[in-house]
């Protein structure tokens, strides 16, 4: 039996970039291949090719031995290919029938809308998927993104997908959602659907993966079983190089308590959080999406106000009214959204990085451009940011380098607490273990740290304490050596599991 | 870079485009007429255009920041109004009426800052909300008479010259050209182009966001307040009817001189060369003989075909790299 999908030497490629260059890719009948790169790998480009959203410069694709060329994504629908993006694509106020069969609804035969076979396909399919606690009546809005994704699966099905394509299904999902979407996919290859699965977490390609795919600048690197590889070996295939520690933390000296926080609330989330970060220190800040860590951040620097509660910095009580306040204060926060809040997309590499220290870089309101060229010069180096030059617009550049960014943005405002919102959320291997040795380098030049991370791994490996964070009060700390996974795990849980807070829509 | 690709760049760009279609523009129409092209005409066309581009300054801020003020037009009348009420009715010095009108009209942009703002009603509606409300103050204090009768001194800025040019077009230039330095050069003009790309992520690298949008929207009514001084002068009464539809005018060469509605972009020297294209464009159709219906047809064509033209080139240009 032919392959259901096979790809032979696809190249495309963008203004000023060569995305992918005669890329090989097959999917078998009821397989889960996994694609591993680094981000601009060109991991996205060819499933935007495979799913009708690009068409390649070169190259041909054959679905069950017959040669195809989708010109859009409808067409690779009706071939029987399903995309779940990252950003999932459903409409809020509509109800999970409604989305699941939206623009195929079942007609009468006036041609009207078939509401009661609508419903009954729409609960027939999530019974097929074994889920049992969705009501096709509710609407779509204010359901927790592991729902979500859940409904886009079954919207898959109901177009009979032969091919899922699921662009880093995990990264948005509490654990429980995790375990939920595993055995969804094992449902879904039981039954023959074959499975392109794009993650950066290696574990889960270990756990769900027949075969693995890796990219590398463009290229097909290798295509492997994933019983014969091991972790090291992908990374390395990844990045082209050996990482032999992916959390390099530096032995650091600690110092006076910089930022002290006592009873700190503001409606609905946190409820009254005390913590102490010193100087030359990194605390994790760990807990599920919604426990509350990130609206904490959001008060400490500004965007919103606390409502009850003491901040002190470096002794002083501080009230801190705004964001340009807190950075006077010497606060610096890498928030969790990267592309809306981090970034000001559009403008130049030189732009961003001299965004928050402007005032600082200007005579009389001027600009002084040659100190701004300097300055982001500097950082280009100093963090080995690749970029073609400092006027790159940052939208063309990959995850990693994006973060890098982000992070020069406000060492360059010389805080003496960086706050980092999941810094290596959604960034390649080898720019994860750069942006790590940077934060252990900063806390052993003396910076406050407070690290807030879905990762466990990166949790242990980097902070001189854990504090765990659950539905908005700090719930348990750990020293470096007594955090474990399991005792973070189980803080973060409670000790009787509940539904986390759902996160806001 | 080398000088080619300079001029190849300068040429290329939104403003190079338009400053293109504006000398072909002069050229068509000075073929047509001999009465277009001569020193008298151009500058009483622009003494003509001077309230319009004045406005147009701070409104390209304001659409850069991804906002709209559509009460400069009602602004620029109230302020005329309160000018020759308390200066006839109040029997207020003419020198202190001036200075009233500019405070209304910059009071009024203030609070059109302050509710978007702080309130956080879009400025399309806050806006349209206060085009009437403005208006309707305008009508309130007038009751429908106009004021005439200004001593001579108060036309010399709405009609005298200075070195031979008009006394507005000295007032307009170095305002563009402040206007222009600020946001190419300064801190402030960065803000504006951050907070129209992404106001939450400007927000959080600290730049204040609110002070930044406050002071657009107050200057938007200052500068409306000094046009209506000038309009006042310049026509010797006022009415309250004065500045309607307005905004119109001044948004449409905003636009066509490369400024995106959807903010993030744009430049005043673009600004300015909408603002002077409109203004040849009224003129010479209807010195070429085009009747008034027609002409403000012909102009309402030649926008879209300029948007459009600038559209597909700059489209061209960034699907080739």
């Amino acid at each position: 039996m032919p392959p259901i999908l096979e790809l032979h030497g696809i190249s495309k490629s963008f203004p000023g970039v060569q995305a992918l260059s005669g890329v090989d890719f097959s999917l078998e009948l009821g397989e889960v291949h996994a694609l591993l790169g680094e981000n601009g790998a060109g991991k996205s480009t060819l499933i935007k090719i495979i799913s009708g959203v690009y068409q390649a410069d070169q190259g041909q694709m054959l679905i069950d031995g017959q040669p195809y060329a989708f010109h859009n994504p409808r067409e690779a629908q009706r071939a029987g290919v399903a995309t779940i993006f990252q950003e999932l694509i459903l409409y809020p106020e509509l109800t999970v029938a409604e989305n699941i069969f939206m623009g195929h609804a079942p007609r009468s035969r006036y041609g009207l809308i078939d509401w009661r076979a609508m419903r009954q396909r729409a609960q027939e399919l999530l019974a097929s998927l074994e889920i049992y606690d969705m009501d096709v009546d509710s609407k779509v809005g204010a359901m927790s993104v592991g729902k979500r994704q859940r409904v886009e699966i079954a919207k898959a099905l109901s177009h009979n997908a032969r091919i899922l394509i699921m662009d880093e299904p995990t990264a948005a999902l509490t654990e429980a959602d995790v375990e939920r979407l595993f055995n969804i996919v094992r449902l879904l290859k039981q039954r023959g659907v074959s499975i392109i699965y794009i993650s950066h977490r290696l574990e889960e390609i270990f756990m769900l993966a027949d075969r693995v795919t890796v990219l590398r600048d463009g290229q097909h690197v290798a295509t492997k079983a994933v019983r014969d590889t091991h972790e090291s070996d992908l990374i390395q295939m990844m990045v082209g190089r050996e990482i032999d520690d992916l959390f390099p933390k530096l032995p650091s000296q600690l110092g006076a308590t910089v930022l002290r926080v006592r009873g700190v609330a503001r409606h609905p989330l946190p409820r009254g959080v005390s913590l102490e970060v010193r100087a030359g220190e990194i605390v994790g800040l760990a807990g599920l999406v919604g426990s509350g860590r990130t609206e904490l951040a959001h008060v400490l620097f500004g965007i919103t106000t606390a409502q009850e509660g003491e901040i002190w910095l470096d002794g002083q009580r501080v009230q801190i009214k705004n964001p340009s306040q807190a950075m006077r204060l010497g606060i610096a926060y890498v928030p969790e959204d990267r592309g809306n809040q981090g970034l000001i997309k559009q403008m130049k590499v030189r732009e961003n990085t001299s965004l928050a220290i402007l005032r600082s870089i200007a005579r009389s309101g001027f600009i002084n451009h040659q100190a701004e060229r300097d300055l982001a010069d500097r950082f280009v180096r100093e963090l080995s940011i690749r970029t073609p030059s400092i006027e790159q617009v940052v939208n063309k550049l990959s995850g990693g380098n994006q973060q890098k960014i982000v992070v020069s943005k406000w060492l360059a405002s010389k805080p003496k607490l960086l706050i980092m919102d999941e810094p290596t959320r959604g960034v390649d291997v080898g720019a994860k273990s750069e942006i790590h040795r940077l934060i252990s380098q900063l806390a052993s030049e003396g910076m406050a740290i407070l690290m807030i991370s879905s990762e466990l791994p990166e949790i242990l490996g980097m902070s001189d304490r854990v504090l765990v964070m659950r539905e908005g009060r700090i719930v348990a700390e750990f020293s470096r050596a007594e955090a474990t996974q399991e005792r973070v795990g189980a803080a973060m849980m409670g000790e009787v599991y509940r539904q986390p807070i759902p996160e806001k829509a | 870079m080398t000088w080619q690709t300079r001029l190849r760049n300068a040429f290329t760009s939104q403003e190079g485009i338009l400053f293109i279609i504006t000398i072909l523009a002069v050229l068509l129409i000075s073929l047509q007429t001999d009465r277009f092209l001569t020193v008298n005409n151009l500058l009483s066309q622009a003494r003509l255009m001077i309230e319009v581009a004045l406005i147009a300054l701070p409104m390209t801020y304001i659409i850069i920041t991804g906002g709209i003020d559509l009460s400069v037009g009602s602004i620029f009348g109230l302020s005329a109004i309160v000018l020759g009420f308390v200066w006839q009715d109040g029997g207020w010095p003419l020198e202190l009426a001036i200075i009233l009108g500019i405070v209304v009209a910059t009071v009024a942009g203030f609070i059109n800052g302050a509710f978007i703002v702080w309130i956080g009603v879009p400025p399309l509606i806050m806006t349209l909300a206060t085009l009437a409300l403005y208006r309707g103050l305008a009508l309130g204090i007038s009751e429908a008479r106009s004021a005439s009768g200004f001593p001579s001194w108060f036309f010399e800025i709405g009609a005298g010259n200075t070195l031979g040019l008009p006394n507005q077009l000295w007032i307009f230039i170095i305002a563009a050209v402040f206007f222009g330095v600020v946001l190419s050069r300064t801190v402030f003009g960065r803000w504006i182009y951050a907070i129209g790309n992404n106001e939450v992520g400007a927000r959080f690298a600290g730049v204040p966001v609110a002070w930044a949008k406050l002071t657009i929207y107050t200057l938007s009514g200052f500068m409306a307040g000094l046009a209506a001084w000038i309009f006042t002068a310049r026509i010797s009464t006022t009415r309250s009817d004065m500045g309607s539809g307005l905004e119109l005018n001044v948004i449409a060469a905003v636009v066509l001189g490369g400024t995106s509605i959807f903010g993030g972009s744009g430049s005043i020297f673009g600004t300015v060369l909408g603002v002077v294209l409109i203004q040849i464009l009224r003129n010479g159709l209807s010195l070429a003989g085009m009747k008034g219906d027609a002409t403000i047809v012909a102009i309402g064509t030649i926008l879209i075909l300029s948007v459009l033209l600038n559209s597909f080139i700059q489209r061209r240009l960034s699907s080739r790299g």
